[in-house]
């Protein structure tokens, strides 16, 4: 029809996106919050510290690890997922290979830097959310990396759009509707380098839509990173400000 | 990739975000809310070209494309608004009034709401399909206005809002919006605006609007001041001209339909059954419908109990009390008869059951007070009590004559519409125009049934023209079987080769469409096909090998390297699903030029095909199995006689005519394997008109004569499509393109089996497919050489059809192909004619990795979708060519009397079938008063004391006359 989506929005447009820095009094080193249209996740960041298990000391480097929970009212079904759940197994893995290889982590041999996120609603772009607020919580909790970790999506729509021949745009940051319905991907970027760190596909994409799927993903990841330095400074600004007082 | 860059530079066009709050209910019964957002936004044009302001800010997609405008400059006006309109109907308008929005003498510059859109979808998907197509075209200026995204026009439901109320002030908002929006669009430039008009029928709305400052009409009052109001006017559902009626009107003569939910639950535990509602083919007052939980399906008895479902619903029924459960009636029983005299103007009818019909059920209850001890034959009996989903689509016929008030000239009345096919029951039709419709051939839809009328009530769509003319016959029978027979429209011919005939396949073998394509133009490869075939599908070759084995190819036309996936002409080539023949026309799957040149494998000509080669022992055993695309050039077109004769020429022993004695030799071998395996050969030549044959073309129904070569070529497209299905399932398990033939329940056979040995003390064995073939070839009377042919026939009808599906719905035990004794079968050599093959040949393409396979392809729900339609399309184009054939026969053999041998396929207590074998027909003869009936011994004694038999021969008087329910030629049967 128009190109509209079914949410209003058109092929290149991200949805709303709501972040803020240390969100938790408890005794995290870093926190964040992050809304993705109706997606929402928590994240907490400790360390680096006392690796909590002995097995997991690294002598020339820091270990990073990720435990991810779903909150039972998250989904549209109110499925509990437990530690063993593949899906959960699945995005901690991701969380925590993407972050090992972005943390400057030979600066703190043998401690450990723990991850843990709370997913509190999904609406599509689960493991994007996970990575963006991990990577807020970890600059809130100081921890050096080398640039901006970013995610977002892109979707293969299936609407033939306008003319023959012309394949139909991507679709920028899929929400849940549109997550179950078409094939799309996970772009994982560092700083605005276009470096892919991590590309996560769970369905069959057409080869020749990948191309263009992922390079609507990496300037999602642009964008992204551009809102997130935006609170990022806002918020050092108003701690330097009130550490000037 | 730049171009998609540069694209997300732009900023974000949405200025708002709200949510909406759906209630979703489970089918478990769990109720969620699930919350989601809506992006509102300012850059939706209003897509009138009067407007600068949208245009300049069109929105654009990543080739920096933006659409046209759609709603026309200057739109045209009526008497009430000027200086033109854009039309903004609401939901109910396109549910009842689709038919004439779809004409093409009014109905231009429409604005379709989102809001209107989505009711119209979640209320009635055909009639949705019906209104994108609108939106689609170019001509009649439909555009779809995005009011719920537009900030504007964005409507919140308030508190104690209704849906419904909510959605109509959705449409005042965007009427009321678009309003202001042109006029102030036009204001510097001195035209006038055009008025912004809601067309609805709800006086609630309309009066709203009009304090609102909205411009408003309903419709009735809108097409009466159009030009053709009159035709028009009768195009609008019935069912809004009824309803001041409606509140004065006499009792109800069926019972109410049951809640969904208490459907719903019924179902669940039980206690309510659903399934799909079949009237009989011989009894208009009787029907029957399957549902899961019982072997035998349920008899439904008498009108009241059908309670409005007409066949093919899908309906819930409730179970009698056993003391009411039934035979199936042995009476013929057709609504002439019973309605003959009935008025189309009565409503008033107080009690359901007419006088005649009363004596037929009071006739047959009597029968079954007789027959109590035939306890095994009484089948439960059942009362619907709701309506799932109708089956209604538009209907073929003629207005009823004796319905019609001649003396009256103009205004409206009502009138009775007969359908052509008579399992529909008679629809009461208004409309202004009885006595020019009289005579004529006309499409009708159903609008309602209610409660309170005997019929029920649909609206005039189209006349087709003169009963009995070739042209409106031909529509007529392609309308009934909804076979698409409209010119390819432009945007599927854009998509053929832009060199059209000139196309030839590059000599440069460096040409990428060389890639992958093995160059098979040395062999000697040629094809067989009946007399003056273009579309030649497929051609063969063979040749002796070194090693004593040989090697044969089966090339098929290579459809899609032309049809790509997605495109235009792939959509309507899937819509179409086949080519449908008739007996002096050819509706095409593909456009000709495809079809009948550049696909088609025509001799001395170089083409590309998708060949499969095997390597075979003189025994026929396959060796090892080869698929490659290619590129082939035939040496020669035969049809199936010049085929013969050159294999029968002892002086011919080029190779080309060896290969094919080898063909023929192996072919023997396989058919010989193939009916050893138990093969049913249910076709004889004499009604190989009536059979489905699995390779056989449709138009070779004149082909009396079977040539070896007609089975040789059968033999090998039949091996192609076991081996390619083997391949495809082996590669895509879970949506393989497939046809199986199930295996008859045995109680099909029932009734064959007790009169079998009733009558000639033959038993038929069912157990399996190699049982029947034998027991039928037993079935042989010494006296009476075609009693065999008999049998078959009847025993064909016992049958179930074959039918596509995606290997992923079904078990592989149930693959198996009951008639070809085959574990799995496809369809694979007629990608030009039949779109299950082009699917295969995909998905072939992919398993060898020519090119990777499209997403429809291995999506289950996108597979289901292309069977289910290319299943229905398949039987249709099947009835579509038998009824073309019935109708030629009677034009030719019009007004002529003659007396035929017959013999009697069936018997009921009051009249009988006879079979004509000459005219391959058959007709039911009905007897007024019979003496006596013997169910058992199937045996009628008329008043006169001639017995009847079945299956017995008969002398019958054969008239092809105007039939009165039809309108048709039909076959009338005396005894002679
Ligand atoms: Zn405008």
């Amino acid at each position: 029809m128009e190109g509209l989506r079914n949410d209003g929005r058109r092929w290149n447009e991200l949805r709303r996106i709501h972040c803020q820095l240390s969100t938790s009094s408890t005794n995290a080193d870093g926190s964040s919050y992050i809304e993705q249209g109706f997606t929402k996740v928590i994240c907490n960041v400790t360390g680096p510290a006392e690796p909590s298990n002995r097995q997991r000391v690294k002598q020339d480097s820091a270990t990073v690890s990720c435990e991810v929970y779903f909150a039972a009212f998250s989904g549209t079904d109110r499925i509990k997922r437990g530690r063993n759940d593949k899906k959960v197994q699945e995005l901690q893995t991701a969380i925590q290979k993407t972050f090992d290889s972005v943390i400057l982590t030979h600066l703190f041999a043998r401690s450990e830097i723990s991850i843990s996120i709370h997913i509190l609603s999904q609406d599509g772009g689960t493991l994007a959310a996970c990575i963006n607020a991990a990577t807020l919580a970890l600059i809130d909790a100081g921890i050096p990396m080398s640039d901006y970790v970013c995610a977002c999506t892109a979707g293969q729509s299936t609407s033939i759009f306008d003319q023959e021949g012309a394949s139909p745009d991507p679709w920028l940051d899929v929400n849940y509707l549109e997550e179950s319905d078409i094939p799309s991907l996970t772009v994982v970027t560092v700083g605005d380098s276009e470096k892919i760190v991590a590309l996560s596909m769970e369905n069959k994409v057409r080869i020749e839509r990948l191309e263009a799927m992922i390079a609507v993903g990496i300037s999602g990841c642009a964008r992204v990173r551009g809102i997130m330095d935006k609170e990022v400074r806002r918020y050092g600004k108003e701690k330097l400000e009130a550490e000037g007082e | 990739m730049t171009s998609i860059k540069r694209m997300l530079a732009d900023t974000s066009g949405h200025d708002a975000i709200t949510s909406k709050v759906y209630i979703r209910s489970a089918k478990s019964g769990k109720v969620t809310k699930i919350v989601r957002e809506i992006y509102l936004r300012t850059d939706i044009p209003c897509s009138s070209r009067l407007c600068r302001v949208c245009l300049a800010s069109a929105p654009v997609d990543s080739s920096n494309r933006s659409r046209p405008f759609i709603l026309s400059e200057k739109p045209a006006g009526t008497v009430a608004f000027r200086y033109g309109h854009y039309l903004m109907p609401d939901t109910n308008i396109f549910l009842q009034c689709m038919d004439a929005i779809e004409h093409k003498s009014a109905f231009y510059d429409v604005i379709v709401l989102q809001t209107v859109l989505d009711e119209v979808k979640n209320q009635s998907l055909p009639l949705y399909n019906r209104l994108v197509s609108l939106t689609k075209s170019d001509e009649k200026r439909f555009y779809v206005f995005h009011n719920e995204f537009r900030q504007e026009t964005h409507v919140r439901r308030g508190q104690e809002e209704s849906i419904n109320d909510r959605n109509d002030r959705a449409i005042r908002v965007a009427c009321k919006w678009y309003q202001t929006h042109i006029q102030q669009a036009v204001a510097s430039t001195g035209v006038k605006p055009p008025a912004i008009v809601m067309l609805s029928n709800d006086r609630d709305n309309l009066a709203k609007a009009k304090s609102d400052g909205v411009d408003c009409i309903n419709l009735h009052d809108y097409v009466k001041g159009l030009a053709n109001a009159d035709e028009l006017l009768d195009m609008i559902s019935s069912s809004l001209q009824d309803q001041e009626k409606k509140s004065t009107r006499g009792a109800n003569v069926y019972s109410e339909y049951a809640s969904i939910s208490k459907m719903n639950t019924g179902v669940r535990n039980g206690t309510l059954h659903q399934g799909t509602f079949h009237t009989s083919t011989y009894n208009s007052l009787e029907g029957t419908v399957g549902v899961p939980s019982f072997d035998k399906h349920l008899l439904i008895v008498g009108l009241e109990n059908m309670n409005r479902a007409i066949d093919g619903d899908l309906v819930v029924v409730e179970l009698l009390p056993q003391d009411q459960w039934k035979r199936q009636s042995d009476k013929l029983v057709d609504q002439d008869t019973l309605t003959k005299n009935e008025n189309a103007d009565v409503d008033e009818v107080e009690s359901i059951v007419t006088e005649k019909e009363r004596k037929a059920l009071i006739d047959e209850a009597k029968r079954i007070q007789r027959s109590q001890d035939e306890g095994q034959k009484v089948q439960p009996t059942a009362k619907i009590i709701g309506v799932v989903k109708r089956n209604w689509r538009s209907y073929v016929g003629h207005i009823d004559p004796n319905s019609v008030n001649r003396a009256k000239s103009g205004g409206q009345q009502v009138v009775f519409f007969r359908p052509l096919d008579k399992k529909i029951p008679r629809i009461r039709v208004f409309t202004r125009q009885a006595t020019q419709l009289l005579g004529q051939r006309i499409v009708v839809n159903i609008d309602t049934w209610d409660r309170n009328s005997r019929f029920p009530v649909g609206h005039f769509v189209r006349a087709l023209g003169e009963l009995e003319s070739k042209e409106a016959e031909t529509e007529a029978l392609l309308l009934e079987y909804d076979v698409q027979y409209r010119p390819f429209p432009k945007a599927v011919l854009d998509c053929l080769p832009s060199v059209g005939h000139d196309w030839r396949v590059p000599e440069d073998k460096s040409d990428p469409d060389w890639d992958k394509r093995m160059d098979l133009r040395d062999l000697l490869i040629c094809s067989i096909d009946p007399p003056g075939c273009q579309d030649i599908d497929d051609a063969l070759h063979a040749r002796q090998l070194p090693n004593g084995n040989c090697e044969v190819g089966v090339h098929i036309a290579d459809v899609s390297h032309f049809v790509k996936p997605n495109n235009a002409m792939d959509d309507e080539a899937a819509q179409r699903g086949t080519t449908v023949y008739l007996v002096d026309k050819r509706i095409d799957m593909l456009p000709p030029l495809l079809g009948t040149d550049l696909c088609s494998l025509k001799p001395y000509v170089e083409r590309y095909a998708f060949s499969v080669l095997w390597e075979m022992t003189p025994e026929a055993q396959i060796v090892n199995t080869v698929f490659t695309k290619s590129v082939i050039k035939s040496r020669e077109a035969f049809a199936y006689k010049a085929a013969q004769m050159r294999i029968d020429d002892k002086s011919q022993t080029d190779p080309l005519t060896q290969g094919m004695r080898i063909l023929l030799m192996l072919s023997k071998r396989l058919r010989q394997a193939r009916m050893d395996a138990g093969a049913l050969n249910l076709a004889s030549p004499e009604v190989k008109v009536h059979m489905e044959s699995e390779t056989s073309d449709p138009a070779s129904i004149e082909v009396k004569e079977l040539l070896e070569t007609n089975s040789l070529v059968e033999e090998f497209m039949l091996c192609a499509n076991i081996s390619v299905a083997r391949r495809i399932y082996e590669a895509f398990p879970q949506t393989a393109m497939l046809r199986r033939h199930g295996a008859p329940p045995a109680t099909n056979f029932d009734d064959l089996r007790s009169q079998l040995r009733a009558r000639k003390n033959l038993d038929l064995r069912v157990d399996s497919s190699k049982a029947l073939a034998d027991s039928l070839d037993s079935c042989v009377d010494p006296q009476e050489p075609y009693f065999n042919t008999l049998v078959r026939i009847i025993a064909t009808r016992c049958m179930l059809p074959a039918e596509y599906f995606s290997s992923g719905t079904q078990a592989y035990p149930e693959f198996r192909h009951y008639g070809l004794a085959t574990d799995i079968y496809t369809h694979f050599t007629s990608p030009i004619r039949r779109y299950a093959d082009l699917a295969a040949h995909r998905q072939l393409a992919a398993a060898i990795d020519y090119e990777p396979l499209d997403e429809s392809l291995y999506n289950k729900n996108k597979m289901d979708a292309v069977v289910k339609n290319i299943n229905v399309r398949h039987r249709n184009a099947q009835f579509a060519g038998r009824a073309s054939i019935e109708y030629y026969v009677g034009q030719a053999l019009k007004g002529k009397s003659m007396e035929q041998e017959g013999f009697v396929a069936k018997i009921f207590s009051n009249g009988f079938v006879v079979f004509v074998p000459k005219f391959g027909i058959e007709g039911t003869i009905k007897v007024e008063s019979a003496k006596t009936y013997d169910a058992d011994e199937y045996i009628l004694e008329l008043e006169d004391g001639k017995k009847v038999v079945l299956f017995d021969k008969v002398n019958v008087q054969v008239n092809f006359v105007k039939e009165q329910a039809t309108g048709r030629r039909k076959t009338e049967l005396t005894l002679a």
